[in-house]
């Protein structure tokens, strides 16, 4: 869903949103006054420990509510019986999905990503073994496993023969259980047994270093519904740049929740690095320096101006 | 009052600058977690995350005193570092914190003057790395004099001639994470400084009539400083939500 | 920490072309760099191009300010950020040379400057990097250790430089040692014993070329073009021009007249570099001044802290 075409709003797909659906509370745990979820004055930040206030919850009481990562449930034994009570593990800014009925945390942008299942990763082969190829999502954690085979029409003779060093766009599998759990990735959708959304080996282009925060902000940015024009979670980087980038050829890229983003524009021929260059300038900048919309436009102005892609 | 920054740095994970306004201490603190612990892989608890305390004096080599403080500030860290949570298992969390600023500690001073910000440096930290954590808390440094005055972060030569120093670790649920007292005190003395810790850390007026209100009053309580230097970057990162709100 | 003899240096081969030997890993334990990054940096390398659009002998934006103590100092050259750190204590001369005090640098790499490096252990880039400060800063005498001697054969003062490398993206030889010139600079020795109580401090700088397959050569490397060179060069210049250091410790071989061509580069560096250390210099005097701290002898007073 993340190799966004050209133009890059283009994209839109219905994949789900990596939100972690550890914990399905059973509807009808909150009974409160209703509240729309767009009217909280200053949203809350919680720190560990605090309480999620219960008026901010969605109280959609047909369907089980779903807990991102940072926010835990605690029962605490009272007079009526056991209460339930949601506690922040982390610190972080409340986000209520009324629509899906979910409440997650926007937690500091720095953060290490830590694997979850669905999401898609940059992955950099460490090494290969008989059935398969170690792979680094992020630095000095231990490796997750890619099967030689988990890639879209991979037989035993057709299998991709992956270096040290190459890079694979591809989707977490499966985490395991307890302590110790390896965690898997695969190019392929098991449903479709097909490499969608542009997994498998990434070759060509460049991978840029982004915050993981940056990397969540670009892929619910590129999964919001087309016909949506306002800048989506305040980015308009991507469609600036493609807009500005279309005459060259376009550009195509692919986000890895572990804070990685490949951009390639091998169309663009003699200006290919360079535009890869400007893109992942742009990408970085707007990330580190948190800039706002209209600084985002004029930060692409600058930097193809000075690399000369456009007049 | 110069308010702890957050998240810095750019490589670690997480990382604060706390810079104590009484001491003049000024400590960076880093966190990398959960990463792969290589070294001691037959040590590491199987079921939960390891806490690796690293403190880095600012001109000298670390050495014995070093080595005491990491082990104060690991059990009180891994008390509040909820390491079965997804992801955590097995791995180390590893906090680094170097004492940026300040006045140079000679061989034998006491590290309870310092405890505090090390404290405060370190949580933050773990904060802005989003470790996961059971609470958050708040480390007072007080001094008792000759006379029986109880002083809230006395400097380190006021410390020196103090009878007693104690460092209290207040949850933000009110909880006693950490006592560390030394010197000579009684019991009556320690109650009057553990009630005199819970105001300086929650801000709220102790049942005690003793409790000298300046302070309490002027300056917001030590947790509701953490709970600001997070808001205040947690609001600039997500810049871009509350703008469109 | 590291032993510290001047003769070293006269033992060190003068031939430094050497052949091509692998590159050590230049930031030990760091993930190595992925196929696609650094076939990118070296194809944009080979179209004059640099990812953060500097020339090639551009160096990143340095920043140097001072802390409250003298001798303290914040650095950063682009991502890469230290903190120096300079003290003394007084100390007995070594037994062979009474007339001199000491000076030591320090460095440990912690797991705050990059998650690569673990706490407590050292690593490739340590001594790599404390060699060339040691040479450049300490060996060539950029440091009087005569100044430091207070009573002969009886007391002289250690100065020991502190190097926290709290951010590490690259070119921690040239921030170190400017960070450790700018420190000795402003420090002032605690003692009123010495006239002036001032180190007496010969400016030097340096920097550090980088170059890949291709011949091209870029300075001041951020850390993923590190790890896509192929060698590297370190040239080390004093305030005078003398050129008092040259290193090319490993990888590709290089060519004789670009060490020339390189070392007129680097001269040209070392002016810059300089004048932004002695800007920050100015300013924080002007700083304390206005705080009424710039009283030298006040300062020292201050700081009678040391035992007898």
């Amino acid at each position: 869903m993340q190799s966004v075409t050209r133009p890059p709003q283009n994209n839109h797909s219905d994949t789900a949103l990596n939100l972690d659906p550890t914990i399905l509370l059973p509807p009808g745990y909150y009974q409160h006054t209703y509240m729309q979820s767009g009217n909280m004055s200053a949203p809350a930040v919680l720190l560990p420990s605090d309480e999620v206030p219960r008026d901010n919850l969605p109280t959609d009481n047909s369907n089980p509510l779903r807990l991102g990562p940072g926010l835990r449930i605690l029962s605490q034994p009272s007079s009526k019986g056991s209460d339930h009570v949601l506690t922040a593990t982390q610190a972080g800014m409340l986000s209520i999905d009324a629509k899906r009925n979910a409440a997650s945390l926007l937690t500091f942008p720095n953060r290490r990503y830590i694997p979850t299942v669905n999401d898609f990763v940059i992955a950099q082969i460490h090494h290969s073994s008989a059935d398969f190829f170690h792979c680094v999502i992020t630095p000095h954690t231990p490796h997750a496993l890619l099967g030689q085979l988990s890639f879209e029409g991979a037989s035993k003779k057709t299998r991709p023969m992956l270096k040290q060093g190459e890079m694979v766009y591809a989707r977490v599998q499966s985490v395991g259980v307890g302590a110790g759990a390896e965690v898997e990735l695969t190019c392929v959708s098991a449903a479709t047994g097909k490499a969608e959304g542009g997994m498998g080996p990434l070759s060509g282009g460049m991978v840029f270093d982004v915050s993981t925060g940056m990397a969540a902000r670009l892929i619910r940015a590129s999964s919001a519904p087309v016909e949506n024009t306002d800048p989506i979670e305040g980015l308009v980087v991507l469609s600036e740049l493609g807009r500005k980038l279309e005459s060259l050829g376009g550009f195509e890229i692919a986000v890895g929740r572990n804070g990685k983003v490949w951009v390639d524009c091998s169309d663009a021929a003699e200006g290919a690095v360079k535009a890869t260059i400007a893109i992942g300038r742009c990408l970085q900048e707007t990330d580190q320096q948190n800039l706002h919309a209209h600084d985002q436009k004029k930060l692409v102005t600058k930097v193809l101006r000075e690399l000369k892609l456009v007049s | 009052m110069v308010s702890p920054i957050l998240s810095q740095l750019n490589r670690p994970d997480g990382s604060a600058a706390y810079k104590c306004p009484a001491t003049g201490y000024n400590i960076l603190g880093a966190v990398n977690g959960p990463v792969e612990l290589p070294a001691r892989r037959d040590a590491l608890k199987p079921e939960e995350a390891t806490v690796e305390v690293f403190v880095k004096p600012g001109t000298t080599t670390a050495g014995v005193a070093e080595r005491y403080v990491e082990g104060i500030l690991r059990s009180v860290l891994g008390k509040v570092v909820l390491g079965r949570e997804k992801g955590f298992p097995r791995r180390g969390v590893i906090i680094t914190l170097a004492i940026a600023g300040g006045e140079n500690m000679d061989r034998g001073d006491s590290y309870l003057t310092i405890l505090p910000s090390l404290l405060h440096a370190a949580l933050l930290s773990m904060i802005s790395a989003s470790v996961p954590l059971s609470m958050t808390f708040s480390a007072a440094l007080f001094g008792v004099t000759k006379t029986g005055d109880i002083v809230r972060d006395p400097s380190p030569t006021a410390a020196k001639a103090s009878v007693s120093l104690h460092v209290f670790a207040i949850s933000s649920k009110g909880h006693l994470l950490l006592n560390e007292s030394e010197g000579r005190f009684d019991f009556d003395t320690w109650e009057l400084v553990h009630q005199r810790a819970l105001s300086v850390c929650q801000g709220t007026a102790s049942a005690d009539g003793d409790v000298t209100m300046g302070e309490g009053a002027a300056s917001a309580s030590l947790h509701g400083l953490i709970r600001e230097a997070v808001e205040d970057q947690i609001y600039s990162d997500y810049a871009y939500k509350l703008d469109s709100i | 920490m590291r032993p510290a003899h001047p003769k070293e240096a006269a033992q060190k081969p003068t031939n430094f072309i050497e052949p091509a030997r692998p590159q050590p890993s230049m930031s030990s334990r760091e993930e190595p760099l992925s196929i696609p990054e650094r076939d990118f940096i070296l194809e944009a390398l080979g179209q004059n191009l640099r990812l953060d659009g500097r020339q090639f002998d551009e160096y990143r934006p340095l920043n140097i300010s001072f802390g409250e103590e003298y001798g303290h100092v914040k650095l950063q050259l682009g991502k890469t950020s230290i903190i120096v750190r300079i003290s003394a204590e007084i100390t007995k001369p070594f037994e062979d040379r009474p007339f001199d005090g000491s000076f030591n640098i320090n460095m440990e790499l912690s797991n705050m400057g990059s998650p690569a490096w673990e706490n407590g252990r050292s690593n490739d880039l340590e001594p790599y990097v404390l060699e060339a400060l040691d040479r450049i800063i300490r060996h060539s005498n950029a440091l009087d250790t005569e100044s430091l001697c207070i009573l002969k054969g009886v007391s002289c003062w250690a100065i020991r430089a502190d190097i926290h490398v709290i951010d590490f993206d690259g070119n921690i030889t040239d921030a170190a040692c400017i960070g450790v010139m700018a420190g000795l600079q402003h420090f002032r020795r605690p003692d009123s014993v010495v006239k002036d109580g001032r180190v007496i401090v010969y400016g030097l700088e340096q920097r550090v070329p980088c170059f890949n397959d291709s011949k091209q050569v870029i300075v001041d490397a951020t850390r993923k073009e590190e790890q896509a060179a192929e060698g590297d060069l370190v040239i080390g210049i004093n305030s005078a021009g003398d050129v008092c250091y040259i290193s090319k410790h490993a990888g590709a071989p290089i060519d004789a007249m670009l060490i020339v061509t390189k070392t007129n580069l680097a001269w040209e560096k070392v002016k810059v570099l300089n004048a932004i250390v002695d800007k920050a210099l100015q300013a924080d005097l002007s700083k304390r001044a206005d705080f009424g701290m710039a009283d030298e002898s006040r300062a020292a007073n201050d700081r009678l802290i040391q035992p007898e």
